[in-house]
Formats: C-alpha cells, sequence, structure tokens
C-alpha cells in the first residue's frame, strides 16, 4: 500500500493560503500527491477519514473545528503537520505528536527539512507514531475527573424590541426582584428580565455578586458603602446608585467585619 | 530674701507646667468625648451623677457640669464625623484620581496592540500574491501600509480623532480580511460623509470590526455580512457595526475589548455615552456605541485639503 505516492490533505480556511503551501510543496517534494484541500477542521475530519491520506497539513486557526482539535481526532490514522503564521502555539502542537511545525510563508530550505522527516517517517513502515503515548495520556487526563473551571454568566440578556440586549456581568449594580419580573439596575439604565434571583445565584460567579436579601443580589466591585440604619439594619449601597438596599438577617454574615 | 527669689520661678514653672498638663488632659478627655459612644457616655455620666450623690449628699451643682459635657460631646462629635468624612472624601478622591490615570496608560497600551496573528497572516498573504497577483499583492500591501500607519498610536497626530479617520482605518482592515477570506466576507460601510468630520474616539470602531470578524464570522464556515453604519439619532451620533455571524455567547468573558470601550467612554463622556449590544432575532451581534455629536474643527480642515 506504502509503495505507492504519498498523499497529503491540506487544511487551512484561507484560499490563498492552501494555494501557498500546495506551490511550495510541489517544488520540495514533487512526489507528493495532494488528494484534497479542506477550509475548516470539521471537512479535515471528514475528508481524512473518506480518503486516508498519509499526511495532513492543518492550520491552527480553523472555523468549526481548529487545527489542534482536528488533529486529536486524526490521531494515529496519519502523519500530522501543523502550519501556523504566528508561533504561539509551538508547544501545544508538539504536545499532539505532530512531525512538524511550519511558520506560514513556509521558507522553502525549511519545507524541504519538513518533508525529508516525513519520508523517513513514511519509510520506516508507516504507521503514525508518538500518537499512542498522547492519546493515552489524553484518556488519563479525561478518566481522572478534573473537570474545566466552571463557567459562569458574564453577559445577562435583557429584551428590547425585537432584540435582546446584552448587558455585560461587570455594568450590573444589582438585580432585585420586582413581581413577575427582575429588574437589572446600571448605572445608566435599568431593564426588566424574567430569569429570577433564584437562577440568577446559580448562574452568576459567587465571587462577582452575592445575595444580600431574596431579592436582592449586588456586585460586590460596586458597593458604595454598608450603613446600618436607626433600626439597626444593614444598608447597603452602590457607587452611581441611590437606591437603599436592605440585607436581610440571614446575609448579615457577609458584613460582619464591617 | 534669697530663698524667696528661688522659690519663685520655681513656682512659676511647676505652674506653667501643671497648665500644660491641665491642656493636654483636657484635650484628652476632648478627644474621649468626641469618640466614645453616646451610650457609654451616658452610662458614665450616670456613675459620676450616682458617685457624686453619694459623696456630696446633693449632687445638683454637678447638673450644669454634666449638660456643660453634652452640649460639648454634640459639637464635639460632628467635629469628629466632620473631619472623619472629609479625610475619607479625600482619600477617595485620590484613589479615583489614580484609578483615572491608571486607566488612560491602560488604554494607551491597550490601542497599541495590533494582533500579531492578523499581521503575519496578511503578510504571508502577501508573499503568495507576490507570486500569483504582483498587482493584487501591491494593492494589500498598500490597504496594510494605510492600516498599520493610522492604528498605530505613537504615528496618529495629535488632533482629535474623528470618525472619518476611524472609518478609513476600519476600512483598509477590512479590505485586508477580504483579500484573504474572500467570498466569507462581505462587508459594507454606510457612514455618510457629513459624518466624517464627527469627532469619534480612536480604535473603538476598530475593536468592535474586528470582534465582529473573530468571534462573529470567522468562526462560522461560510461567513457572512460586516456592515459599519453611522447616523445622527436624538442628538447623539451613533456608530454601529452589525454582522451576520455566530451570534453572542453570554457566558463568553466578553474581552479586554468591550469592557475597555465602557471604561473609556466613562472616563471620556462620564454618562453621556454607551455601548450596547444587541443581539436580532434573526441572529448575528449587533454593536453601538453613542457618543454626544461634536465636529472636529480640525480634522475638517484636514478633510478639504
Amino acid at each position: 500500500m506504502r509503495q505507492a505516492a504519498p498523499t497529503a490533505l491540506i487544511a487551512d480556511d484561507e484560499r490563498l493560503m492552501r494555494e501557498q503551501i500546495i506551490g511550495r510543496l510541489k517544488d520540495a517534494w514533487p512526489e507528493l500527491q495532494i488528494i484534497g484541500e479542506a477550509a475548516n477542521g470539521l471537512e479535515a475530519v471528514a475528508m481524512a477519514r473518506a480518503q486516508q491520506p498519509d499526511i495532513a497539513f492543518l492550520d491552527i486557526r480553523m472555523p468549526e473545528m481548529d487545527g489542534i482539535q482536528a488533529a486529536r481526532a486524526l490521531a494515529g490514522q496519519c502523519h500530522i503537520v501543523f502550519v501556523t503564521a504566528y508561533d504561539q502555539y509551538a508547544v501545544t502542537a508538539f504536545e499532539q505528536g505532530a512531525v512538524d511545525y511550519l511558520l506560514k510563508p513556509a521558507d522553502p530550505e525549511r519545507l524541504a527539512t519538513t518533508c525529508e522527516r516525513l519520508r523517513e517517517r513514511l519509510g520506516k513502515g508507516g504507521e503514525p507514531d508518538g500518537m499512542e503515548a498522547l492519546l493515552e495520556q489524553l484518556a488519563r487526563r479525561l478518566g481522572s475527573g478534573e473537570s474545566k473551571p466552571r463557567e459562569y454568566l458574564r453577559w445577562v440578556q435583557a429584551s428590547v424590541g425585537n432584540s435582546l440586549r446584552m448587558i455585560s456581568s461587570r455594568e450590573i449594580l444589582f438585580f432585585r426582584a420586582e413581581d413577575k419580573y427582575t429588574r437589572v439596575q446600571t448605572e445608566q439604565f435599568e431593564a426588566l428580565i424574567r430569569k429570577p434571583i433564584k437562577e440568577l445565584v446559580d448562574e452568576l460567579d459567587p465571587d462577582e455578586f452575592w445575595q444580600i436579601h431574596r431579592a436582592i443580589l449586588v456586585r460586590v466591585d460596586a458597593i458604595d458603602q454598608v450603613s446600618r440604619d436607626f433600626r439597626g439594619q444593614q444598608i447597603v449601597q452602590m457607587k452611581g446608585n441611590e437606591e437603599k438596599l436592605e440585607v436581610s438577617r440571614s446575609f448579615t454574615h457577609l458584613f460582619k467585619h464591617m | 530674701m534669697d530663698k524667696l527669689d528661688e522659690t519663685k520661678p520655681d513656682l512659676q514653672a511647676s505652674l506653667r507646667e501643671i497648665g500644660r498638663v491641665l491642656v493636654r488632659l483636657w484635650w484628652q478627655f476632648f478627644d474621649w468625648l468626641a469618640v466614645v459612644s453616646r451610650k457609654q457616655l451616658a452610662l458614665v455620666l450616670f456613675l459620676v451623677f450616682v458617685a457624686a450623690s453619694f459623696i456630696f449628699r446633693d449632687p445638683a451643682p454637678l447638673i450644669p457640669l454634666i449638660i456643660t459635657v453634652i452640649i460639648i460631646k454634640i459639637l464635639a462629635g460632628g467635629k469628629r464625623r466632620a473631619e472623619l468624612t472629609a479625610s475619607w472624601a479625600t482619600a477617595r478622591a485620590d484613589t479615583e484620581q489614580l484609578e483615572r490615570s491608571l486607566l488612560e496608560a491602560r488604554m494607551e497600551a491597550l490601542q497599541a496592540q495590533i494582533e500579531p496573528h492578523f499581521l503575519f497572516n496578511t503578510l504571508s498573504s502577501i508573499d503568495q500574491l507576490i507570486q500569483t497577483d504582483p498587482p493584487r499583492a501591491s494593492k494589500m500591501q498598500q490597504s496594510l501600509i494605510r492600516y498599520l500607519r493610522s492604528a498605530m498610536p505613537q504615528m496618529r497626530d495629535g488632533s482629535r480623532p474623528s470618525l472619518g479617520q476611524q472609518v478609513a482605518l476600519s476600512s483598509a482592515f477590512l479590505e485586508i480580511m477580504e483579500v484573504r477570506m474572500e467570498e466569507r466576507l462581505q462587508p459594507a460601510v454606510n457612514v455618510p460623509e457629513g459624518l466624517k468630520s464627527a469627532i469619534f474616539p480612536s480604535m473603538m470602531l476598530q475593536t468592535l470590526v474586528e470582534n465582529a470578524i473573530k468571534h462573529g464570522l470567522e468562526p462560522k464556515a461560510e461567513g457572512g455580512k460586516l456592515i459599519i453604519a453611522a447616523e445622527i439619532r436624538d442628538g447623539l451620533l451613533e456608530v454601529s457595526v452589525s454582522d451576520s455571524g455566530m451570534g453572542f455567547a453570554p457566558k463568553s468573558a466578553g474581552g479586554v475589548g468591550l469592557a475597555n470601550i465602557r471604561e473609556r467612554l466613562k472616563v471620556l463622556y462620564g454618562g453621556k455615552a454607551e455601548l450596547v449590544i444587541l443581539v436580532p432575532l434573526e441572529g448575528g451581534t449587533r454593536a453601538t456605541i453613542r457618543v454626544p455629536y461634536e465636529v472636529a474643527p480640525v480634522a475638517a480642515e484636514a478633510n478639504r485639503t
């Protein structure tokens, strides 16, 4: 099987860049057959599974699925060479078991070295190596239950006419439950959303927002002062807003040191 | 005689000393009065009153003294509170000033950032075009030069930036991206000629355009439209960038770019400007910056020549 001309797949979201690498490969390795061009990672993986090329040249930044993810999906099926315009990813690329790592525009001498390396690997018996250890490592990492840090809501959606307005959590002073709605207060405006305080408490970063009352959620960084009124009730005031927010008894521990 | 002469200065000195101690004690008492809580003061006065009634039998002469103490407490407390408030306000004004200058420094640093990916990818595309389509390569290179010239802060002139300059910068950027992304990017610029002399802060439009490409169109396989538009509404200059891309993810951290625009608008215009991000029902994202409408005289002059 491997006696036939070696085959390669090129994946890059920019046509000019695909043409560039194909043109340069033609000079550096005339026998190499380009069997397909893909414009994103998903296409590259589908094409590689269907046509079984020996080598995949993968751009790292691509839509749908990036080069690194595509390499993961193709682990053990073909040799991978990463191609990118900027070398911020070099270490990650080699961690993925890449044969080589090229910077665009590929310099002819550098490309000749890459081709030499690939020929050597293909001549050795073909099977892409280096990936087994990596796969094992990946499986271990996935199996160890090491989950990704939780993602919190950074933007709150409020409807405005026919659109949704995205309000950055950093703009928000506080949320206050009002009848069926929840009021979102910023320094400049207020908006009503349907999400109840109870849900917001779960979805927002607890380091960023504190619940001070069954019906009130405040952004910690925007707290201006905490005081007591004549009844000894704790009152929170936010920067750039006059409203006095009561701290209910079950949340007074938040400001105990004050 | 001798004895008396010797003791006299001694007595004077000790009297002065006693006076000094009394003054010090008085101020210590005053300070204590100023800070002591009312409950504590009431308790102390009550105890003094009770003790006095045991010692002197009739504590009535103490009453004017106690009233004096209470009056001093009220006055001293007010003074003390005023002092505290004043020092607190100064401290706050200082931090705000500091925060402002820090913000400005950070703004400058952020403005100077040109994405290395953009730069290297563009240079690589030019390299390819030099071999296959030299006239197009030259055109792209000119766009890159125009973009870099207006994007680098040290190369910008000191005059207040106009919308025209900012649109020119983003147009140069879009021309480059159009060559690279081909049919995946369909840009349009709908900015009336008359609005180009309006004052508009630097790099904000460019940040919105870059965001629309990076988060909206580049991750979408088929790409889409990007529209820059400007109009006057209710006396405000409204500049918007709409894209038909991926839409907005509520869990995305939102990037430094948008937070930076928001902070700069606050510093430059107080509460009179805003950045609004809308997600239309048909998808994509629309980001709008509203600032007070103001014409830049210098820029208008430069446009004419």
